[in-house]
């Protein structure tokens, strides 16, 4: 069966191909499409930094009862042009090298022009509260005021409270969810998928629709006005994601290790801590930083179920806070949310590279 | 070491039989083959020699002693899988430690029978390495030093080899083979691969469907192979089989007629492609292909009674592709079987060769 050749046919003669206009054709257009998406970035993330930049000038400039945008304008000058100019740098660097030089200059000239215009105006005179407790008071009679404030708690109280409100419900969400979302991934019992649904339809609702009956129920069971009350709510609307998250870790461990554990003598709780349980660490590590930063923003339900200021919360102190000297002192207020940010930061900062590997794939019926 | 019995053994999963009545027994320090095409219940058989699952009916014996209910970590049993689940947070030395840990085995000792374990299957060098800086070949040996360090009564070996290159594989049968000849333990081997079962095995048990079709020796399976099914799943290439008419104790088969002790009505010929020889006569048709092998060339001839595979020993082609030719058997070295019941008529198999 042999195929028959057919002759070439060529009608036109092959033109001449210049490879070096092609090749440069081409690493023009890829530079190009860099520059457009990096420009697009930085267009749309800026409203998202430059909030936060702002709180932070406004925290270590500003002062009792003057009201003035200025530093907020020479510090917007430096750095907008710093990030057009790194952006530039990057762009038309023709190398990595030439790149880390041409941004490390940018940074250098900004960090100076920053010294000059924004540096006279930096002190640290708005985290008063971190060391004088009745600093409402102190800052109210800056201006002339000596009437009555509201009695603040020592920040330092509220700061533990948090912590402890944050910690305490991440302890108890990881455990839960980890043999939970084991139990749901790998046994077969009544009821299974029926929990799986549920777990996402739990998810749907608006947990503030709930926030009545929350309260009745712990009026009634004594837990209101307790830390202890608030992180139980927390924990009972954390779970249901946290639970099915773990879930899709949980799937993803092949059976195997799992039989092979219990054919080399170890029992199901041995297999499950010291074989399964390292391979789902990553996500243990994500559910753990996002239910501690939900417990640590955590404000309508603190707000609403904690009410002597022994209980108060960082979000409750900063809510205070504003309401209390907000127009006689914004940079008291800015530096509570930047003393309120810093724990987030730090957190994700440290756990960044575990939550990018987070997916929620693989998910099984 | 253990003399392993199935009696009666049935295995459901909800309303599914996969294994609807097992008997087997397997003598101590044998090595047997579980053979047979996917979902025909060998792994299933594997488990529950393993303790993973446990039987539905019947009962499972070590050594006289029913372990039905015996659990998993009770038993004793070496196991590598196929994807050898070796623990992938554990480093080398850890995986193969990590059956003595439950042993209460004194640090000390654990760790010199460690090191002779990973000195039998020469892994000795990479002991602080974690599993994913290994090759598959090195997977594999510490998935079978970490089996055999607690010295198991029995060895089960789930398709050790079917993520292996080629060239390796072949290595790893040596070395799994004399491995077992030197510790004597009783090995059970599932695979879907005849040759791996063939070279491994002392016996072949070839499943099919959750039932045994045959239990032998390669040799049995291969020269007179109980039914249609072992016939054509051992052998590659495959045996070609041939419908043919029987009378009275005569099979004829495209004209030619031979005694078969008891044959009559449909019968199939079975023949093995290296029993056949191009001649003057036999079945008519052209080569449509031609597949060297190395030491014998596989033609492909397609004939009126459909493709029929001859091998012919020598490297180089005698013939040529769409050369018209005519293909002769020998009487003596055709398999009969019954059509009806697929079942090998006990007057006819193959003579060993002389």
């Amino acid at each position: 069966m042999a195929v028959k050749a057919t002759p070439a046919v060529f009608s036109a003669p092959e033109p001449v191909v210049d490879w070096d206009v092609l090749a440069a054709r081409a690493r023009g257009l890829r530079r190009a499409k860099a520059v457009v998406l990096y420009a697009f970035l930085i267009a749309v993330s800026l409203p998202i930094i430059l909030p936060y930049f702002w709180l932070v000038t406004i925290a270590f400039s500003a002062k009792t009862g003057v009201a003035e945008t200025a530093v907020l304008w020479r510090s917007m000058a430096v750095v907008v042009p710093t990030v057009i100019a790194l952006w530039l740098a990057a762009a038309f660097a023709q190398s990595r090298r030439q790149m880390w030089i041409g941004m490390g200059a940018v940074a250098a000239v900004a960090a100076f022009a920053f010294a000059l215009l924004v540096g006279p105006d930096l002190h640290i005179g708005n985290f008063i509260f971190l060391w004088e407790p009745d600093f409402a008071s102190v800052v109210r009679s800056r201006i002339g005021e000596v009437k009555g404030a509201v009695q603040f708690p020592n920040v330092w109280h509220a700061f533990g409270n948090s912590i402890l409100i944050a910690g305490t419900q991440t302890a108890i969400v990881v455990t839960v969810a980890s043999l939970a979302a084991y139990s749901l991934s790998r046994f077969q019992f009544p009821g299974r998928s029926a929990m799986l649904r549920s777990l996402l339809v739990l998810h749907a609702f608006p947990v503030l629709t709930l926030i009545v009956p929350m309260f009745l129920m712990l009026y009634w069971i004594g837990l209101l006005d307790t830390l202890f009350g608030v992180i139980l709510v927390l924990v009972a609307f954390e779970l249901p994601f946290a639970i099915f998250i773990m879930k899709g870790f949980f799937d993803a461990v092949p059976w195997d290790i799992e039989m092979s554990a219990l054919t080399d003598g170890a029992s199901r709780r041995q297999a499950f801590l010291s074989v399964v349980l390292p391979q789902v660490r990553n996500g243990i590590l994500a559910i753990a930083v996002f239910t501690f930063i939900r417990g640590w923003e955590e404000y309508i339900f603190v707000f609403t179920f904690l009410i002597r200021n022994t209980n108060w919360t960082m979000s409750l102190y900063m809510y205070w806070v504003r309401d209390d000297v907000m127009g006689v002192d914004y940079g008291v207020v800015s530096a509570v949310g930047v003393f309120y940010l810093v724990p987030s930061l730090i957190l994700y900062l440290a756990a960044q590279r575990y939550l990018m590997q987070m997916s929620i794939g693989g998910v099984k019926g | 070491m253990a003399k392993i019995e199935f009696r009666n053994v049935v295995k459901r999963f909800g309303d599914v039989e996969v294994i609807p009545d097992m008997n087997l027994v397997i003598e101590d320090g044998e090595f047997v083959a579980l053979l047979g095409p996917s979902g025909c219940g060998k792994s299933t058989s594997l488990f529950m020699l393993a303790g993973i699952y446990v039987p539905s009916g019947g009962e499972l014996l070590f050594d006289g002693h029913v372990v039905n209910e015996v659990e998993a970590r009770d038993r004793n049993v070496g196991i590598v899988f196929q994807s050898y689940a070796l623990y992938p947070h554990m480093s080398v030395r850890d995986n193969i430690l990590f059956p003595l840990r439950f042993k209460k085995t004194p640090r000390d000792e654990a760790l010199g029978r460690v090191k002779g374990a990973a000195d039998l299957v020469r892994v000795a060098e990479l002991l602080e390495r974690k599993p994913s800086e290994l090759s598959g070949g090195q997977q594999q040996r510490v998935a079978l030093a970490r089996a055999l360090v607690k010295e198991p009564q029995l060895l089960l070996l789930d398709e050790p080899l079917s993520n292996l290159d080629a060239t390796l594989r072949l290595s790893m049968r040596t070395e799994i083979k004399s491995l077992q000849e030197k510790l004597g333990v009783t090995t059970v081997l599932v695979t879907h691969d005849q040759i791996e079962a063939t070279t491994m095995a002392d016996r072949i048990i070839c499943m099919r469907a959750g039932r045994i079709e045959q239990i032998g020796t390669p040799d049995d399976l291969y020269l007179r192979p109980a039914s249609l099914f072992v016939a054509s799943f051992i052998g590659s290439p495959p045996i070609n089989l041939i419908a043919g008419e029987a009378q009275g104790g005569t099979v004829a088969v495209n004209g030619a007629k031979f005694p078969v002790e008891g044959a009559s009505g449909a019968v199939t010929v079975g023949l093995r492609p290296e029993h056949l020889r191009f001649g003057d006569s036999g079945f008519t048709g052209h080569i449509v292909q031609i597949e060297p092998m190395g030491r014998e060339i596989l033609y492909v001839v397609e004939t009126g009674i459909g493709i029929i595979r001859v091998l012919e020993q020598g490297s180089s082609a005698t013939h040529a592709t769409g050369e018209k030719v005519k293909i002769g058997f020998s009487p003596e070295n055709s398999l009969v079987f019954e059509t009806a019941h697929q079942k090998l008529l006990p007057g006819a198999h193959v003579h060993a060769p002389a």
